[in-house]
């Protein structure tokens, strides 16, 4: 089960404000992975990942996952990800609670209560987005991490705004994923924690 | 995300929203009292041009509420969420549409019999302008909202909107007026209506698809 779980991009391709980004870019990522996309401003790493998620499309290259080709329908994909972008789709005018309810709705409110907890903005749950702070609001994208059960995990800058105690249970997360076969890819410019064993990929030519 | 889950946080937002339905509301309001005000306040001037008035003024107020349809959507991520759930796109602009129309026209059609006794139109009438606006409607609703998927990326697509779009309008508001207009002669108008109608449908079918499409070449 958990070898056909691959996610490999080939000769891929990103073109972004007519400039070439990721010029013939392949790689693997396989069950249980965490992969650290690291290259400088503008190297393309957020454009990367919306390309693997679906909302950008790439100029050339190829997706494959879990054996089959999604490169014009991420379908298969999709069913399976998580995708935290730079913003994370929260909505200003809802409460932390209905914010959550969107992405999980078959969530019960105790569930969404214990991952508000993980992220320690539980006492928040039913105050509007728009009165916390930029790394409150953060951490209601992030808690969408605790309630999921899809296997990809896509985030894009996760680590910014977080103080340094968010930023460890944030990575005991991402190493429960791993050891449970989920795949992550994020992109940050923080060092990660040694423990972690993250693979880098550097998008710098 | 699921379809069902959409169109609750839809509701939800519109419901948080509500000061965009009164503001469309209210410049409905103002165009209605402002228009006999500046040219003929007498009841031989408006009971002819009663229905023209209210459609422009439909038509305007539609144009405002439709033009930011996706725009705090895009600013704030979450259309990328919708495009990176795997939910059909086209079906999820269309729950998007119908919630709005429902925000907007719902409330309008309460309010037009109290609008047409402004405008001096005839009792007999009126239901014939609550069919055009009932078929009418949804054509500009769905017409706009490609306008707004083309510019969704841009900062200041509001007149580029205009400019798109309002040609496609020209057709809906003069067979709504003619059908109006129609009746007030006490002519046979079902000709114009099932033209609106037929508008509309045409656009139920063109516009989700298309706006999905805009929407996907506006993220690049």
């Amino acid at each position: 089960m958990q070898s056909t779980l691959t996610l490999s991009v080939s000769n891929l391709l990103i073109e972004r404000a007519e400039r070439l980004l990721c010029k013939d870019l392949s790689f693997e990522i396989h069950a249980g992975e965490i992969v650290h996309i690291v290259g400088e401003n503008g190297a393309g790493k957020s454009s990367l990942l919306k390309v693997i998620a679906g909302v950008l499309s790439p100029l050339e290259g190829e997706l494959f996952f879990a054996g089959e080709r999604i490169t014009a329908h991420r379908d298969v994909l999709q069913a399976q990800l998580c995708y935290l972008g730079h913003l994370a789709g929260v909505k200003s005018s809802f409460t932390v609670i209905e914010n959550l309810a969107l992405h999980f709705p078959a969530a019960t409110e105790v569930q969404i209560l214990a991952a508000l907890r993980s992220v320690n903005i539980e006492k928040y749950a039913t105050t509007p987005a728009y009165q916390l702070s930029a790394g409150q609001q953060k951490r209601i994208g992030l808690a969408r991490l605790w309630l999921t059960n899809k296997k990809v995990w896509l985030l894009d800058e996760p680590f910014t705004a977080l103080d340094t105690k968010g930023v460890t249970v944030l990575e005991e997360k991402l190493q429960q994923h791993a050891e449970l076969g989920g795949m992550t890819l994020l992109t940050t410019h923080q060092k990660l924690n040694s423990t972690l064993h993250a693979r880098e990929l550097s998008l710098d030519s | 995300m699921t379809y069902l889950s959409f169109l609750k946080s839809e509701l939800l937002a519109v419901f948080y929203r509500k000061q965009d339905t009164i503001n469309a509301l209210a410049f409905f309001l103002i165009v209605i009292t402002l228009f006999p005000l500046g040219v003929n306040p007498s009841a031989d001037f408006l009971e002819p041009a009663a229905g023209g008035i209210v459609w422009c003024a439909a038509s305007l107020a539609i144009l405002l509420s439709v033009e930011s349809l996706f725009k705090e959507d895009f600013n704030d991520g979450s259309l990328e969420q919708l495009i990176a759930s795997g939910l059909y796109l086209p079906i999820t602009i269309l729950i998007k549409l119908v919630i709005q129309w429902c925000a907007v026209i719902v409330p309008l059609l309460l309010l037009i019999p109290l609008f047409s006794q402004m405008l001096f139109l005839p009792w007999s009438i009126v239901h014939v302008l609550i069919f055009t606006l009932l078929l009418g409607s949804p054509a500009l609703f769905l017409v706009g909202t490609i306008g707004a998927a083309l510019t969704v990326s841009l900062k200041r697509g509001a007149v580029l909107v205009l400019l798109i779009i309002l040609p496609f309008y020209l057709p809906v508001i003069i067979f709504a007026t003619g059908a109006i207009s129609a009746a007030q002669a006490g002519q046979d108008y079902s000709g114009q209506l099932a033209i609106l109608g037929a508008i509309s449908l045409l656009s139920l079918a063109l516009s989700p698809g298309m706006s999905a499409v805009s929407i996907k070449a506006s993220m690049n």
